[in-house]
């Protein structure tokens, strides 16, 4: 169950830093950036340019590949989604579709099909309890901390922050409270899409690199944003660790006993099998979707 | 050469059913269903899984295909009465991936008959008639048929009554509610109505094709939809028709391209996408009602200035 558990604080931290930037996009220009995803692509396949072709040691590469995803994150606004201020959310939400496959079938052109791995070499894991933690993982746990710590000073002690909340919230009011707008949007797409580089890369350092590990994950990311409220970073934080718990714990949870009670079937165990581990997220969003629409943490009276 | 002309006609046949199928759902009702691929996949797989597993004729299995996806619509429609429309957007993507996922994930028949090995020699109608090419133009004409069927179908359903109740509920739930219609109603019938269309479009497909696996139907599928009655012009049934002749030829006919440039099928294959997806993002900006607008009605607008 430890191991469950530790399986799960990995995955977490890699999801709350790709929802949060869904959330900040949805809240500020209210329409769900399906192309999001593809800046962790984007970021994992930069820093692994930098660290096999050019030699430059992991850490630098990371923090290369997180500026570089948030720059075409800017660019992408200036080029498509400023022109479309004024369109509907349908619009936007194709648009970005159309943003994401270009932005994958790009990667994919360049780097191919199969995967790649980061040179970091094999791990010895660290047994813990019984369960298994390698350096890397526990590297991986550390960063998106550090990053999401980072984020959150920046939320609540800058005015740059401030007004990214406010906008988030509420764009009309923000632009009424005489916040420069269009500044404060290159802030949030730089900062998301970053962010959403920085866990493309903690990704492809926990399994491996390839083209659809950004939309292979698109349903839990965009169910942890939903789950935390739309335009709350902090609860997006706290949705990614719901999904990712509900995915790793779900499958460990022998459910014959739930089963055998209510006389649907009489075996000893019973597990989700785990084909079926990408549909627990799914599930989830579906019930919170109908019961509490506004999320964990969304203003009731919105 | 005449091979691929007949192939690629029968896939803008097929293609078209889906679009139309779509277009009622987004273009006439005003529907975000990204999961729309699910409709082909449900249709494909019970036409096979009734013809090849349960041992029943064809025609039986393209009225299960038909009849399957259009419960599947209605699925997909309920959650519509109390789910903002970018949310139940999201819901179809994540919904239709759940079927994906299930077919993935679930053996048909024995161990190696479905899942991941997806389900081959499925029955071709009447095969035994015709030659090997002979067959291609047969097909190509029931295609045809099938596709001038659907069009008569969604056109004609756009002009009833029933039809301008769906246009109006694209407007807005406040005009169809005052006039006292049940818009949730509304709403899971055009559903199931795209849905059934969706399924006869994926029954044709698996039975021309003649062999189904879970990978055809990716998200992907959906989203090249979409950019069909995007770039046709959503709400235009002609539109749509344009569109998936357009994209098609776009998708399928640069595969001639790697005997002049010299690329890697793969690498092509990618960048075929590439263009797709810039295409789409051009159409929005630029061109943002489509090749073939929709044309707005107006109802008897001064015949009354008089009296």
């Amino acid at each position: 169950m430890l191991q469950a558990v530790i399986d799960s604080l990995i995955y977490g931290a890699e999801l709350s830093l790709l929802a949060v930037g869904v959330t900040m996009v949805y809240g500020s220009l209210g329409f769900p950036n399906f192309a999001h995803v593809e800046f962790a692509t984007l970021g994992a396949y930069l820093a692994l340019l930098l660290c096999s072709l050019l030699g430059i040691s992991l850490v630098p590469a990371t923090l290369a590949a997180l500026l570089g995803a948030g720059l075409v994150g800017v660019l992408a606004d200036r080029l498509i989604f400023s022109r479309l201020r004024r369109a509907t959310p349908i619009m936007l939400m194709i648009t970005s579709f159309g943003l994401g496959i270009v932005l994958r079938e790009l990667i994919r052109a360049i780097w191919g099909t199969s995967p790649h791995f980061y040179p970091v070499g094999l791990q010895k894991p660290v047994i813990i309890f019984g369960a298994s933690i390698t350096p890397v993982q526990i590297g991986i746990i550390l960063a998106a901390l550090v990053c999401m710590l980072g984020f959150h000073l920046l939320l609540n002690k800058t005015k740059l922050g401030i007004a990214m909340r406010s906008l988030a919230d509420n764009p009309n009011l923000a632009e009424a409270s005489g916040i420069n707008t269009e500044r404060i949007i290159r802030s949030v797409w730089l900062i998301g899409a970053g962010m959403a580089g920085l866990g493309g890369v903690l990704i492809g350092l926990d399994t491996q690199i390839h083209p659809n590990m950004g939309f292979g994950i698109i349903i839990p990311v965009f169910c942890a944003a939903i789950l935390g409220g739309i335009g709350s970073p902090f609860g997006a934080v706290l949705g990614a660790a719901v999904v990712a718990f509900a995915q790793n714990i779900g499958l460990n949870i022998n459910w014959a006993p739930l089963f055998g009670w209510t006389g649907l079937t009489s075996a000893e165990s019973l597990y989700i099998p785990t084909g079926y581990k990408e549909a627990i997220p799914f599930l989830i969003l579906i019930f919170v979707l109908l019961k509490r629409p506004q999320g964990i943490m969304g203003d009731v009276s919105r | 050469m005449i091979d691929f002309l007949v192939y690629l006609s029968t896939m803008v046949c097929i293609w078209g059913i889906l679009s139309l199928s779509l277009n009622m759902q987004y273009g006439v009702t005003g529907l975000i269903n990204l999961g729309h691929v699910a409709f082909f996949m449900v249709g494909a797989y019970v036409s096979t899984i009734l013809v090849v597993i349960v041992g029943a004729p064809i025609f039986l299995g393209f009225v299960g295909a038909v009849a399957a996806s259009a419960v599947i619509g209605m699925i997909f429609a309920a959650p519509t009465a109390n789910l903002r429309e970018d949310y139940w957007a999201i819901c179809t993507l994540a919904f239709a991936e759940v079927v994906r996922l299930f077919f993935l994930n679930q053996p048909l028949q024995g161990q190696y008959v479905g899942a991941s090995f997806g389900v081959s020699g499925i029955p071709r109608p009447l095969r035994e008639l015709f030659s090997t090419q002979g067959y291609g133009y047969f097909y190509l004409g029931l295609a045809v048929l099938c596709l001038v069927l659907a069009y008569l179908l969604v056109e004609w359903i756009t002009r009833q009554p029933f039809g301008r109740v769906l246009k109006a509920l694209r407007e807005g739930d406040e005009l169809p509610l005052a006039l006292g219609k049940d818009v949730g109603r509304f709403r899971i019938k055009a559903m199931a109505l795209g849905g059934a269309l969706g399924g006869a479009a994926g029954s044709l497909f698996a039975h021309y094709n003649a062999f189904i696996a879970p990978n055809y139907f990716l998200p992907l599928e959906t989203f090249i939809v979409w950019g069909m009655i995007i770039l046709g012009g959503a709400g235009n049934h002609l539109g749509a028709i344009v569109g998936t002749v357009v994209i098609q030829l776009m998708y399928n006919s640069t595969r001639f391209l790697k005997e002049i440039v010299a690329v890697d099928t793969s690498v092509l294959a990618s960048l075929r996408m590439v263009v797709i997806g810039i295409l789409i993002i051009l159409v929005i900006l630029f061109l943002p009602k489509g090749l073939l607008p929709e044309r707005k009605r107006t109802y008897a607008a001064r015949k009354n200035t008089a009296g």
